[in-house]
């Protein structure tokens, strides 16, 4: 499966969006724009990506910053996937 | 499997000699009327965990009780309905807390049913409740199971999420908000921090950081359920490694991935169903 439909399914899950998210595009905006996604979920989210995809995420990049857009997460992951 | 019928349930409070430190609530869910099989003890999670898992617990004490189990639930000192506030509560207070509640649950059992064969007896422990029941099993006699719900292996990881958590809030706010490094040494001087809603204290903060499932548990029986809403559910690496160096020890160890959400941590409150009849399959029997 692709990674941006794993990162989908990733964010389906845990802001339960009830399947909303598998029709994100890379376009959609995250941070901002979906209520749910506040610090807690962030994190959370960064959690599951870590487990799910094997990647490693320092403390220090995680700030909201890779969350601006669905594009902006998988590349964010694809990165830390292929280092 | 035979269901047993309406289970009963009944909150109370328990204090002093049981418990020290003022008082603890307490649930008992079990069948109507008769004796139970298999008694089980919950040990519930940290934080904000718990609260979200409150259904979840509810709905599996509820399915077990009718399948023949009596449920004993008992918010933790600081935690829930119990006495004290959460930064008040410590790391040995919930172990002793732990212990004190099997024999309560076992007493309590007896004292019903007096004349019945003592019930298998288990200890449920949930993420870092599964840290605190892997812990303190040790001090009950080697009979008692160990059933542990997606168990935090390492308090160190989870105390890392809670950090990130605040320091990503802040970030998120203004760039020049504290970095996890930043909180770990604010923690360490002795200050105690909001995180994810909790006042954590340097004590606790450090007891989490200390804290990781044993190296051994001796010939204990262990069932080691996680859910996953992956599409290719496994236990996570780390988990196999604990289990495997608990058989290679003597522990018989059952590992078990059922599909479904991380209702402990998800947005909104989710069931997890197949988690309900997993848990009810591998206490049972069947």
């Amino acid at each position: 499966m692709n990674l941006q439909r794993e990162v989908l399914l990733v964010l389906d899950e845990v802001l339960s969006l009830g399947g909303r998210g598998l029709e994100f595009r890379r376009e959609t905006c995250l941070l901002g724009s979906i209520p749910e996604l506040d610090s807690m979920a962030v994190v959370t989210l960064i959690t599951t990506l870590e487990e799910r995809m094997g990647i490693t995420v320092s403390d220090d990049e995680i700030d909201g910053s890779a969350f601006a857009t669905v594009g902006s997460l998988v590349d964010f992951v694809s990165h830390r996937a292929n280092g | 499997m035979a269901e047993t019928g309406l289970p009963r349930r009944e909150v109370f409070f328990a204090d002093s000699p049981t418990f020290e430190r003022g008082q603890r609530l307490c649930v008992w869910t079990a069948p109507a009327n008769e004796p139970a099989r298999n008694l089980i003890l919950h040990v519930h999670a940290f934080g904000d965990e718990m609260n979200k898992s409150r259904r979840m617990t509810a709905l599996q004490a509820i399915d077990a009780a009718r399948v023949g189990c009596a449920v004993l639930q008992v918010d933790l000192h600081g935690c829930g309905d119990s006495s004290g506030e959460f930064e008040e509560a410590t790391w040995d207070t919930w172990l002793a807390d732990v212990r004190s509640a099997a024999r309560l649950a076992v007493a309590r059992h007896a004292q019903r049913w007096p004349t019945a064969a003592p019930p298998t007896c288990w200890m449920w422990g949930h993420r870092v409740g599964a840290l605190l029941a892997a812990q303190s099993i040790k001090a009950l006699d080697p009979d008692w199971r160990l059933l542990l719900w997606h168990p935090v292996a390492q308090g160190k990881s989870f105390l890392q999420q809670l950090l990130r958590v605040r320091s990503a809030a802040e970030k998120m706010r203004n760039a020049s908000g504290a970095t996890v490094a930043q909180l770990r040494a604010r923690l360490h001087d002795g200050e105690a921090l909001d995180l994810a809603g909790y006042r954590v204290t340097a004590a606790m903060a450090d007891a989490l950081e200390a804290a990781s499932l044993p190296p051994t548990l001796g010939l204990r029986q262990v069932c080691w359920l996680e859910v996953s809403a992956g599409t290719e559910p496994s236990l996570l690496p780390a988990s196999s490694a604990i289990a495997d160096r608990w058989r290679q020890a003597g522990a018989h160890v059952m590992t078990r991935v059922v599909p479904g959400p991380a209702f402990w941590q998800t947005t909104e409150i989710e069931d997890a169903p197949a988690l309900i009849s997993a848990t009810r399959e591998v206490v049972t029997g069947s």
